[in-house]
């Protein structure tokens, strides 16, 4: 049965890209000729843009992509936790209730290290994200300093426990759980977000549409606050 | 016997202090060397990023403070500088020696060709970034900011 639509699907991959291109655009910016870092920031508009439509998402996309059916208390969290802890399995069609925080987080990581990104400046001194000029040089050395220390100290353990949660749900718990962000199913059985069953009304326009509004909330901000690339 | 023992004992713990003791002088003065060179392209970065008014003396002027400090900085970075002090420098730098040192001859490679090549404002452009993506290339690789 039908988990993750094709947008949600999308999304993920895409994210998944584009945070593994800014690394690459950064770390090896002199060796691929982009010493201003066209690329870099370039992408961390991308991933800025798919994390707010993503948020969109949350609220106007299918019921296991949406914030209502998944997000549930930190104490619902913990008790799911528990009981996977004592082997007693419970099933989701969408996010599991430890897995939904995961998402959260994850979002929420990603957008403060992008918003660092645009106040951050280049170590050479010859570029910065589109905000720099608006704060002060410390203000620029603290952005940058915070850019890449959430991204190393934060993200990337984060990233690390959420592949190897899936992992673990693939092998041991026997629940295809990549499989199925790749092929949008689920095998068939009772979840319990039974309510969760059902997509959004021809969701690629939808979500087409929720893109342009998403790249208009993250250029808008930044023009609105006088921002320059 | 104990006199020798104590003597031996001595002679280990000179050493050891000896070993220990980091070159404070030296990182000192190569810091110092890179905040010249530092401040030196500071006009011309701003002039880069359409803050401040091209000035070709200013770029001239930065271009030989890079020449003459990339001459003098592969030397010094002796065994006894690689910790201590406000050094950043990360020890990938006596792992890879050649190449940590042929960076500052490319860069002062560049900055001489420079010299003749920059000739206004739009030669300026088209070459400043590439002089100065070896400032960042090599901090990735080789200095761990410290906060």
């Amino acid at each position: 049965m039908t988990a993750w639509d094709l947008p949600t699907r999308l999304f993920h991959w895409s994210l998944v890209a584009l945070v593994a291109a800014a690394w690459i655009s950064y770390r090896y910016a002199e060796a691929l000729g982009d010493v201003t870092l066209v690329w870099h920031r370039g992408i961390g508009l991308a991933i800025l843009t798919l994390v707010v439509w993503r948020v969109l998402w949350g609220f106007a996309g299918s019921a296991t992509s949406r914030f209502a059916t998944f997000v549930r208390s930190p104490a619902a969290a913990l008790a799911y936790a528990r009981d996977l802890i004592a082997g007693k399995s419970r099933h989701f069609l969408g996010h599991n209730p430890l897995g939904a925080w995961m998402i959260l987080a994850l979002l929420c990581v990603l957008a403060t290290d992008a918003g660092f990104g645009l106040f951050a400046v280049d170590d050479n001194d010859l570029t910065g994200g589109p905000l720099y000029r608006l704060v002060s040089e410390d203000a620029n050395k603290f952005a940058t300093h915070w850019h890449e220390e959430i991204f190393d100290a934060v993200l990337l353990p984060l990233i690390a426990l959420h592949i190897a949660a899936n992992v673990f749900y693939g092998r041991v718990k026997k629940e295809p759980l990549i499989t199925a962000m790749v092929t949008g199913m689920k095998p068939a059985g009772a979840y319990e977000d039974a309510q969760c069953i059902g997509a959004a009304g021809r969701p690629m326009l939808r979500a087409a549409l929720l893109l342009v509004l998403a790249a208009a909330i993250v250029l808008g901000a930044i023009f609105g606050l006088g921002g320059k690339f | 016997m104990r006199r020798l023992t104590v003597l031996a004992g001595l002679i280990a713990f000179g050493a050891t202090a000896a070993y220990a003791a980091q070159n404070l002088a030296v990182i000192k003065e190569r810091k110092d060397h890179y905040e010249t060179m530092g401040k030196s392209v500071k006009a011309p970065n701003k002039a880069f990023k359409g803050e401040a008014p091209f000035d070709l003396k200013a770029v001239k002027a930065a271009l030989k403070v890079i020449q003459e400090k990339t001459a003098v900085l592969p030397k010094l970075f002796p065994d006894d500088s690689k910790t201590g002090g406000d050094t950043e420098a990360l020890p990938k730098i006596w792992e890879n020696k050649a190449d940590f040192e042929g960076r500052f001859k490319k860069l002062g490679d560049v900055a001489k060709a420079a010299e003749t090549g920059i000739t206004d404002e739009v030669t300026f452009k088209a070459q400043w970034k590439d002089l100065m993506g070896n400032c960042s290339g090599c901090h990735k690789e080789y200095r761990q900011e410290k906060k």
